[in-house]
């Protein structure tokens, strides 16, 4: 959810530029598109829908997610020219990068989910199981994640309403998607 | 006359298919972002 405001916010501000400016906002035109549906359709499958992802063993869900990635970094390395899809596309090889290397899922650090959840959230999960069977994560001690820089582990102040923790690769996928909508497509004269 | 139904019906085909474009491109953003990102989300106050 909190990725999908940087959609949000990228159109916003897009649109508030052309019409500061007085031009036009044109949507960014993307090639290949029919290969983010079949991309995103093995996460929609292990992750999304529940009716699917409770028959999935983990190590389905693990290859859905990988191999969905992948078709994804193939879109984005076929839509490199748009303005902000390298960032994106870094973006998702950090991300893709890290889950390889811890065995499949997204890590997340015990002492993050201590911080995520109440006590009694925690002392439900097992190290070394993902947090739900809803989740890209797998809970792992700080210790054991290879590339921990790249996992989920940071956290909003302590103040904002809503909790999450996201990964470095989180941030450049959202700093490349409100790139491609506030810049839009061949306004040579935005940013 | 006729010609400006023609006119109003060509701009209402337009429309139609600038929003049609611009969903598609949405919902092609809203997919890839989902796949792409990772992040793990409590929601609510979360503790």
């Amino acid at each position: 959810m909190i990725l999908l405001t940087a959609i949000a916010t990228g159109l916003l501000a897009g649109w508030g530029y052309a019409r500061w400016t007085g031009a036009a906002w044109q949507s960014p035109v993307f090639r290949v598109t029919w290969l983010v549906a079949l991309g995103f359709l093995p996460q929609l499958l292990a992750f999304y829908l529940p009716s699917t992802r409770r028959l999935l063993t983990n190590e389905a869900a693990s290859l859905c997610l990988i191999a969905s990635q992948i078709l994804l970094l193939v879109f984005a390395a076929l839509n490199m020219r748009n303005p902000g899809m390298p960032l994106l596309a870094f973006g998702l090889a950090c991300n893709l990068a890290v889950i390889l290397a811890n065995g499949g899922f997204m890590p997340l650090s015990t002492a993050t989910a201590s911080r995520l959840v109440s006590p009694t959230v925690l002392d439900r999960l097992v190290v070394g199981e993902r947090v739900s069977s809803a989740s890209k994560d797998v809970l792992l001690q700080e210790s054991r994640i290879r590339l921990p820089w790249l996992a989920d582990r940071f956290l909003p102040p302590q103040d904002f309403p809503y909790r999450f923790a996201f990964s470095l690769g989180d941030v450049f996928i959202a700093l490349g998607t409100f790139w491609i909508l506030a810049h839009g497509k061949y306004s040579d004269s935005f940013i | 006359m006729k010609l400006s139904f023609n006119q109003i019906a060509v701009s209402f085909t337009q429309i139609n298919k600038t929003h049609l474009q611009f969903a598609m491109m949405v919902l092609t953003l809203v997919m890839l972002v989902l796949g792409a990102g990772a992040p793990e989300e409590v929601g609510g106050s979360g503790r």
